[in-house]
């Protein structure tokens, strides 16, 4: 009972959150997880993971994640078991929905490991931005650069130096929903994906707020009145 | 019938037992302000932080303390909220803390009868910076990691007893085995803040003036007041909840201690900072040890540092309160965002100083 | 803030629009802490996960006639084994002055379901994994389970039919949700 009221509550506040927000732009660069309002995009999550799945778990892990987790994007039970089912898992099983994303095996490239990306967008300052400029930063080292072995340039990273190759290019995934997969979409998209996947719960917190901030508001004009009244009566 | 019967068969039993029902229809002196309602505030917090503590801390696992708390936060029904009313309780219960003991400075609250309520406010804040630093470190994040990293080494250094006595409590070099020492040490402290909130509202109840005048019941006239201040304070709470879970919190925890990251400076949540600034002002291991203890006796000392009579406010003691308030406020904000030159030093001398010389000089002379 | 307008005993004029305020503050305040409490029961109420790990389903349609399936269960191997008419007929027959200690039937298969036995696979006398789960295994002269430590021997109901073990093997508790499916806990 109780469950299901609360659950009603939050279920209409997500509805809400995505209700007023427009869709992602690329220019300017705007996502719907920003601000204190915001929320997930579900549909660009989905896609970011694709691009995750396809370039980017070959080197990087997400330790913190199940495959089952991945319902909160809004993919049903089967096609979640279906993308467990594709993944073969080190001890040469295929995975299930339980199962943790599969680690990749470690490489070193020149001695940097690369991070693990379950919370990367909580542990950069810049946060989702800071990504999706960090993927689309890489290009040739200006004059006056020398590269170290097996690094790369990129604008974005910290002394433009990064032992990350530049990975993403148009139509590194093919996107099941059509979109075009150009650089950019793609650099947008797992940034969003690595939002809801440093914070899952970030469209609820903020369904959650909404309503307890105006209950609570509601509760201190009342309670306000009611101590008034009662000072004024009882003196 | 019967339960007035009961309770008085419990009354005569267990002394204190009907205290919620005396408070309830103790008279008061009319018109209290609102900042007096700040002790009600910060036992809802502490009430608030052992009922999400209970509920944390089955989940929580000293030896992967980091993959614990990302457990309960992604995996937990409701976990990630649990952790948040931890978290921003613990901040909220520091600010009610803070303003509430500058607020006996101002109006010199701490003063007989009273002092014996000081002292035991002033306990309360040394058991809560300790639980919270242990929080803290409790997170297994790097920031966490190397507060902890650096206070073993210290520990390690010191000679005699101080050093057995630290080493009994942290038990070896930092990592899941210390952690399992200080998850127990900090639940014993948050049980210890408990006691010790009571025992402050005995005695701030003893110290009360005797009422002159038939005075008002508290039920309902303080009881509306007491809970319109609940209410703003719970307002206050879903802003943080919802909007800015991790405000002042510092950034760092959010890297597993694992990774082969050292901090620079370590971003103390921000109601740790004026402590680790005091402790900052003299210098070395045990410099700092020193000036943590002597913070806490001069706090602790203050009914007798002031030397005035009466109650009477001298116009200069009053303004050097404000600017200790203003010194410890800016002690935080460099110990936040650190920066060099003597500023840091010079604020967290001016504390010592404060307390050691301006405060019994200046009183002796205001009360002249 | 305190002025005083009327004596303490005089009624107040606007004394129905208080006492609806006090009642709406009063309402305001308990759904305010309910509302705070919940997610803290909630918290300790197992997810998903932890009920599916309490009460596993198993999956019961791949035992093949005359063997059983073996899986872990709270700590415990838990044996499922799928009878053949024959041996249920087999079983029927035997006089309870020959079982060390008598069980009907009825007792040890699967309510509702009675070609299933699902049985704790752990010996009765000396704590011991038992052998017999595939036809190939050792399965002693009761065609059951036998104990490889010392010796004891069950029928395929999970009765002792010979010592040293003096009980039957254990039952845990246990339903079909459907035809191919059981759940235990
Ligand atoms: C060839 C392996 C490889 C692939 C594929 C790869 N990365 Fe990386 N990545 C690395 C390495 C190595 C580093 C560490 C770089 C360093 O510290 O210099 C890194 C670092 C990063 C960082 C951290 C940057 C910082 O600020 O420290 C992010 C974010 C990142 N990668 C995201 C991605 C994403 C998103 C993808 C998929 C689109 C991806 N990577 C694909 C190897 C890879």
């Amino acid at each position: 009972m109780m469950r299901r009221f609360f659950a009603s509550l939050l279920a209409g506040g997500l509805l809400a959150g995505v209700g007023a927000h427009a869709q992602d732009t690329l220019a300017p660069l705007r996502f719907q997880s920003d601000g204190v309002f915001g929320s997930i995009d579900l549909a660009a999550a989905q896609r970011g993971f694709a691009v995750y799945q396809g370039v980017c778990a070959s080197c990087h892990g997400m330790k913190a994640l199940h495959y089952r987790d991945l319902e909160a994007l809004g993919l049903t039970p089967e096609q979640v078991a279906g993308i467990a089912a594709g993944v073969k898992l080190a001890d040469g099983h295929a995975a299930t929905p339980n199962s943790r994303f599969k680690q990749p095996p470690l490489v070193s490239r020149g001695g940097a490991v690369p991070p693990d990306l379950s919370s990367i967008v909580a542990q950069r300052s810049g946060g989702t931005h800071y990504i999706y400029d960090f993927l689309t930063g890489f290009g040739p080292a200006p004059a006056g650069v020398t590269l170290l072995t097996g690094h790369s340039y990129n604008g974005a990273f910290p002394g433009g130096q990064v032992a990350m190759p530049a990975v993403l290019h148009d139509n590194a995934v093919a996107y099941a929903d059509g979109t075009k997969a150009t650089t950019a979409q793609e650099a947008a998209d797992v940034a969003e994906f690595l939002t809801w996947s440093a914070d899952p719960n970030l469209s609820t917190r903020h369904a959650v707020g909404v309503r307890a901030v105006i209950f609570f508001a509601f509760l201190v004009i009342v309670a306000v009145l009611t101590k008034r009244r009662i000072w004024r009566e009882r003196g | 019938m019967r339960v007035e019967a009961k309770q008085g068969w419990l009354a005569s039993r267990v002394p204190g037992f009907t205290c919620v029902r005396d408070m309830l229809c103790e008279s008061r002196s009319p018109g209290a302000p609102w900042l007096a309602t700040l002790p009600t505030l910060l036992a809802a917090m502490l009430v608030l932080l052992l009922a999400s503590g209970v509920v944390l801390a089955p989940f929580y696992d000293p030896r992967h303390a980091y993959a614990a708390l990302q457990t309960i936060m992604r995996d937990v029904p409701g976990g990630w909220l649990v952790l948040s009313y931890h978290q921003i309780g613990a901040s909220l219960a520091f600010a009610l803390l803070y303003l509430h003991l500058f607020r006996i400075l101002l109006v010199r609250g701490y003063r007989a009868p009273a002092e014996f309520g000081w002292m035991l406010w002033v306990k309360l804040l040394v058991v809560l910076l300790l639980a919270g630093w242990m929080g803290f470190v409790l997170n297994g994040g790097v920031g966490g990691h190397s507060s902890l990293f650096n206070a073993v080494n210290a520990a390690m250094l010191l000679p005699g007893i101080p050093g057995a006595v630290a080493m009994w409590v942290f038990g070896g070099a930092s990592g899941g085995a210390t952690l399992a020492r200080l998850l127990v040490f900090h639940a014993l402290l948050a049980l210890c803040a408990a006691w010790i909130i009571l025992m402050a509202f005995a005695a701030d109840k003893k110290a009360r003036p005797v009422l002159q005048g038939p005075g008002v019941p508290f039920w309902p006239i303080y009881a509306a007041q007491y809970f319109a201040a609940l209410s703003v304070l719970a307002l206050v709470f879903a802003v943080l909840l919802g909007f800015v879970p991790h405000w002042g919190q510092g950034t760092q925890n959010t890297i597993p201690a694992a990774t082969a990251v050292i901090p620079a400076a370590i971003s103390y949540p921000w109601y740790l900072t004026p402590a680790a600034g005091l402790a900052g002002a003299f210098p070395g291991v045990a410099g700092h040890i020193c000036a943590m203890i002597l913070a806490a006796a001069l706090l602790y000392a203050l009914p007798w540092l002031d030397r005035s009579r009466g109650a009477r406010h001298g116009r200069v003691y009053m303004a050097l309160t404000w600017l200790l308030g203003v010194d410890v406020l800016m002690l935080g904000l460099v110990t936040a965002f650190p920066m060099g030159g003597v500023l840091p030093k010079l604020l967290g001398l001016w504390f010592y100083f404060h307390f050691l010389v301006l405060t019994p000089l200046v009183t002796m002379m205001e009360a002249a | 803030m305190a002025e005083s307008t009327a004596g303490p005993d005089a009624v107040p004029p606007e004394a129905g629009r208080r006492d609806f305020l006090k009642i709406l503050a009063m309402a305001g305040g308990a759904v305010g802490v309910g509302s705070v409490v919940w997610p803290l029961l909630g918290a300790l109420t197992p997810g998903a996960g932890g009920k599916a790990q309490a009460r596993p389903i198993i999956n019961v349609s791949d035992i093949a006639e005359n063997s059983a399936k073996a899986v872990q269960w709270a700590g415990l191997p838990i044996l499922i084994r799928r009878l053949t008419d024959q041996q249920i007929a087999v079983a029927s027959v035997v006089a309870m002055a020959d079982l060390p200690d008598p069980a009907e039937v009825s007792s040890r298969v699967a309510p509702g379901n009675r070609h299933f036995v699902v049985v704790v696979g752990l010996n009765t006398g000396i704590p011991c994994q038992l052998e017999g789960n595939s036809p190939t295994d050792p399965r002693g002269h009761y065609d059951g389970w036998v104990c490889p430590c010392d010796g004891s021997e069950y029928d395929v109901l999970g009765r002792v039919r010979s010592g040293p073990a003096k009980y039957n093997l254990a039952i845990p508790r246990f339903t079909f949700i459907n035809n191919n499916q059981i759940q235990l806990g």
